[in-house]
């Protein structure tokens, strides 16, 4: 199981890509949300991030999408700070999904599925040969082929997001992040969203997603990344990072974690909230 | 294709205009006359009106209403309002400004455009410092520049009232903008301007397309989002500047060119042409009011645009309140 | 208590301090102006002694500062109804058009009718009032969000409208201008008592409806539905909120035209000081904006020295950047 996900990787994107924090410190103002995070993106694999609101998880994604300056510290796109990268380069490599995208007045599905594309246009070359299939590679993927021509403000919750996904697999990039991308959804929709996250991980892409629910995380997740206030307290498989004692430090909840008797991953089953703990 | 299809009927609309406007009243030029004209062949008569009364007043017409649609449209897409329009948030106001002032101060010495660049870039500086966000947040922009726009509004007002008394008629046209006696100077003036910015707006159009999707995903997309706000402020700064040096400030043309230009395209984005395309309409048309006999003769143009463009304008923020409703 | 509220002002402190601040302007008001003049003289010629000239100047300084007075504290008045209706803190008759209506349909008036006269300017300032109020309330109601930007944005457009159609009317109607003369900004000058008195029994009712609406206004503020629920009658509170700001902003534009800004900062400046209980904003907010009027006006009359600037201008010059540091410091939901 390790190695199958950067092998795939790799045989698509290359043997060199890797994707890193390096002590990074953001900040709005003068408050910290993130202090000295470090991290290693799993390449080729499907990671999700959870902690209570407000630990920084969604400041995090966007410090790695270079939507956020750090204070302190580095991205490392291959090796080299974001700093020193072209934004254009940036949005080839890494694509992000945030969590209230704005839907633009009036825009057909299509024409939203082909935002996608931007980064692999310019203004002296509008469009591309590779653009088409992209585009329709993407509304194939996420099954809104026969919505394509309707406008995406119509769509249901659940429709609408998958055009936003299409729009990201459009982009074609080797990182894909993702800011909570089954908020707001019902619970058929969430599932789809997620097996689409993993077919992007079984295309060699890698996959970063906000995930609020613990249990999905477990179940649909390689690879759980745990913050609090800030910083990373834990990372590493599902079944070795989520224990009881994890699960009331950082959530300030007492619980009982079983076997999920269906999927075979940890399930949280929540007891009653830990006083305790610090706020 | 129907944009393209869209482009030509504005095209040729304005033409049509523009022929009616030569043609008009007891000075008209008809077509027989501009056909003999173009063989080398006018009368005295054609020339003059062609050459001192109407030609250039229409060519600064056309020019004028081009780049007010081109500002608007830059403007409303990096703001994300349709009303966050470059006349509404002080550009008008502060390049008029900047032109009273530079006629008080400097008489004779600093030319009328240098003022209004002068007054709409320390209007648009006034702005990006109040803000404390710099262009980051297109509402700030908004609410500073309608301050500032008060500001540079009684500043002018100041200027024309009290400190230039006998010139108050002409510098009345620096409140209200007019197409009265517009010579080749004003047409080489909006000539040049949109011969320079048009090719630097043309090579922003692409990364502006994407401004529609809010900051955080424009930037994932590569579009550097505060870098393009900030250039297309800065165009459209320029454009308006250039116009109202030549026109004064005429208002709503910038407002709603770019609105009736989505309308008619009936697609998200910022249609920079269309807009130019029916900013150039809407003066020619304002122009050939204006210059009928009547109640409405010899009126600034910028009177009627904002008369016409006010009515539109409270009719698509009903038509947008009853959908909000719905 | 929070650190906030350990700062505010005992009510009772911010309103001795308010009426301080108006007696001490009322008498700058009279004793400065564009005539410069020794303050033995000034003193004297009030008495009735010494100079003519200058007891003629001090004679117009004392309906100019009763008017100055008035119609600072109406449009304060005004500015914290519209805030209070609107739960927008930059809602103010002049950015909302409203004074920009008065203007309009007092032209129109003149123009039309061939009005002249204080009172027929009054009664013709407020059908354009309230009609451009309605305008600009209905137009501007946000989609939404909480932002403040919709509502600004409608009274900037109808403002810009209005103001256009004002020059309009100006350019091809010299007669219009004779007989009006503050289609652009506003002015004290030429102030009389008379003025006042006609414009009073209009700034009286006003006033009047927005005291019995101020209990009103404080539940309002916590949001429509909660005001239903708690048995306020919002439409009633809501009509009468905005014949109250109408009034008051159509009495004062009557009588000194244009003045922006003074409905914006007065309602801020005090609510920092006192809280946002309407039954203490209005009072110390008429006392405030009388003073802060009268101030102004004094440095229209000094600043220029022999000539007078409007103080529309003056207003709307240090009025701006008040409201551009509300935006910058955060103040405003944008």
């Amino acid at each position: 199981m390790p190695d199958v996900g950067t092998d795939r990787a790799a045989g698509r994107w290359g043997e060199d890509s890797s994707l890193a924090l390096r002590a990074v410190e953001v900040g709005y103002g003068e408050r910290m949300v993130l202090q000295g995070l470090d991290l290693e993106v799993p390449r080729g694999r499907f990671t999700a991030v959870i902690g209570p609101n407000g630990c920084g998880k969604s400041t995090m994604l966007r410090t790695v999408a270079r939507t956020l300056r750090p204070r302190a510290g580095e991205v490392l796109l291959d090796g080299r700070p974001l700093g020193s990268w072209r934004s254009r380069e940036i949005a080839r490599r890494i694509a992000l999904l945030p969590q209230d995208p704005v839907v633009p007045e009036g825009i057909t599905v299509r024409a939203l599925v082909a935002r996608g594309r931007h980064p692999h246009r310019s203004a002296l070359r509008p469009r591309g040969p590779g653009d088409d299939e992209a585009i329709s590679r993407a509304l194939h993927a996420t099954e809104v082929d026969d919505l394509a021509e309707l406008p995406v403000a119509g769509l249901s919750g659940g429709q609408r997001q998958r055009v936003w996904i299409a729009m990201i697999l459009a982009q074609d990039t080797e990182y894909v992040l993702l800011d909570e991308p089954t908020s707001f959804l019902d619970a058929a929709h969430q599932i789809d969203v997620l097996r689409l996250c993993q077919e992007m991980r079984a295309e060699g892409r890698t996959v970063l997603a906000v995930l609020h629910d613990l249990d999905q995380a477990a179940r649909t997740a390689d690879h759980l990344v745990v913050m609090r206030g800030g910083r990373i307290v834990a990372s590493g498989a599902p079944g070795e990072v989520l224990d009881e004692e994890l699960v009331r430090d950082v959530f300030s909840l007492r619980s009982r974690i079983i076997v999920d008797p269906v999927h075979g991953t940890p399930m949280v089953i929540p007891l009653s909230r830990d006083r305790g703990a610090s706020a | 294709m129907r944009s393209r299809l869209v482009l030509v009927v504005l095209l040729a609309a304005i033409l049509v205009a523009a022929l009616a406007t030569l043609a008009a009243g007891r000075l008209g030029v008809g077509p027989a006359d501009l056909l003999d004209a173009a063989r080398g062949q006018a009368s005295t008569r054609t020339l003059f009106v062609l050459e001192r009364l109407r030609g250039p007043r229409l060519l600064v017409a056309v020019g004028v209403g081009a780049a007010f649609g081109i500002a608007g449209s830059l403007f409303q897409t990096v703001t994300r309002n349709p009303l966050g329009s470059p006349d509404v948030i002080g550009l008008g106001a502060g390049a008029g400004a900047g032109m009273a002032m530079t006629t008080l101060l400097a008489p004779g010495s600093v030319p009328a455009p240098v003022g209004a660049v002068l007054g709409a870039g320390a209007a648009i500086a006034l702005v990006h410092l109040s803000t404390g966000l710099g262009f980051a947040s297109p509402a700030r922009v908004i609410i500073t520049g309608i301050g500032v726009s008060a500001m540079a509004l009684a500043l002018t007002q100041y200027v024309v009232a009290v400190a230039l008394r006998d010139a108050s008629s002409q510098l009345a046209g620096y409140l209200v903008g007019s197409l009265n006696s517009r010579g080749p100077e004003h047409v080489a003036t909006i000539a040049l301007a949109l011969l320079l910015l048009c090719p630097l707006v043309a090579l922003l159009a692409h990364d502006l397309r994407q401004m529609d999707l809010g900051d955080q995903l424009a930037d994932a997309l590569g579009a550097r989002a505060v870098r393009t706000r900030s250039l297309a402020i800065l165009l459209a700064v320029l454009l308006s500047a250039a116009a109202v040096s030549v026109s004064g400030p005429i208002s709503f043309v910038a407002l709603a060119a770019p609105h009736i230009a989505r309308r008619v395209l009936a697609a998200p984005g910022p249609h920079l042409t269309a807009s130019a395309l029916v900013g150039a309409l809407m003066m020619v048309l304002a122009d050939l009011l204006v210059q009928q006999e009547g109640p409405l003769e010899n009126l600034p143009v910028g009177v009627i645009t904002a008369a016409v463009g006010g009515v539109y304008l409270g009719y698509l923020l009903i038509h947008a309140w009853r959908r909000a409703d719905a | 208590m929070s650190d906030a509220a350990r700062r505010r002002l005992h009510p009772a402190a911010a309103l001795v301090a308010a009426a301080g601040l108006l007696v001490i302007t009322a008498l700058a008001s009279i004793l400065w102006g564009a005539r410069p003049a020794g303050l033995v003289d000034t003193v004297l010629a009030l008495g009735g002694h010494g100079e003519e000239h200058l007891q003629q100047v001090l004679a117009a300084r004392r309906p100019r500062t009763l008017l100055g007075a008035a119609v600072g504290a109406a449009l304060a008045a005004s500015g914290v109804v519209v805030q209070g209706l609107t739960r927008n803190p930059l809602g103010e008759p002049g950015l909302l058009g409203i004074t920009a209506g008065a203007s309009a349909s007092v032209v129109t008036a003149t123009a039309v009718l061939g009005l002249a006269g204080a009172a027929g300017t009054v009664a013709a300032a407020l059908p354009g009032a309230l009609a451009a109020a309605i305008l600009v309330l209905v137009l501007g109601r946000p989609a939404r969000s909480d932002s403040v930007v919709p509502l600004i944005l409608a009274g900037a457009v109808v403002t810009a409208v209005l103001g256009a159609y004002v020059q309009a009317m100006i350019l091809t109607r010299p007669d219009v201008f004779d007989s009006y003369r503050f289609w652009a900004v506003g002015s004290l000058a030429g102030a009389s008592f008379s003025t006042a008195a006609t414009v009073a029994p209009v700034l009286l009712a006003g006033l009047l409806i927005a005291v019995v609406l101020t209990p009103g206004l404080n539940t309002l503020a916590l949001g429509d539905e909660v005001a239903v629920s708690l048995g306020a009658p919002v439409r009633m509170i809501r009509i009468g909120g905005v014949l109250a700001a109408t009034l008051l902003a159509a009495g004062a534009t009557a009588a000194a035209g244009p003045i922006a800004f003074v409905g914006l900062a007065v309602p801020h400046l005090v609510r920092a000081l006192v809280g946002a209980d309407h039954r203490i904003q209005l009072p110390v907010s008429l006392l405030l904006g009388a003073a802060l009027l009268l101030a102004a006006d004094v440095l229209a009359r000094v600043v220029a020295r022999p000539e007078e600037l409007m103080v529309g201008v003056v207003t709307a010059f240090v009025g701006a950047p008040f409201l551009l540091l509300a935006v910058r410091r955060g103040r405003v939901v944008a």
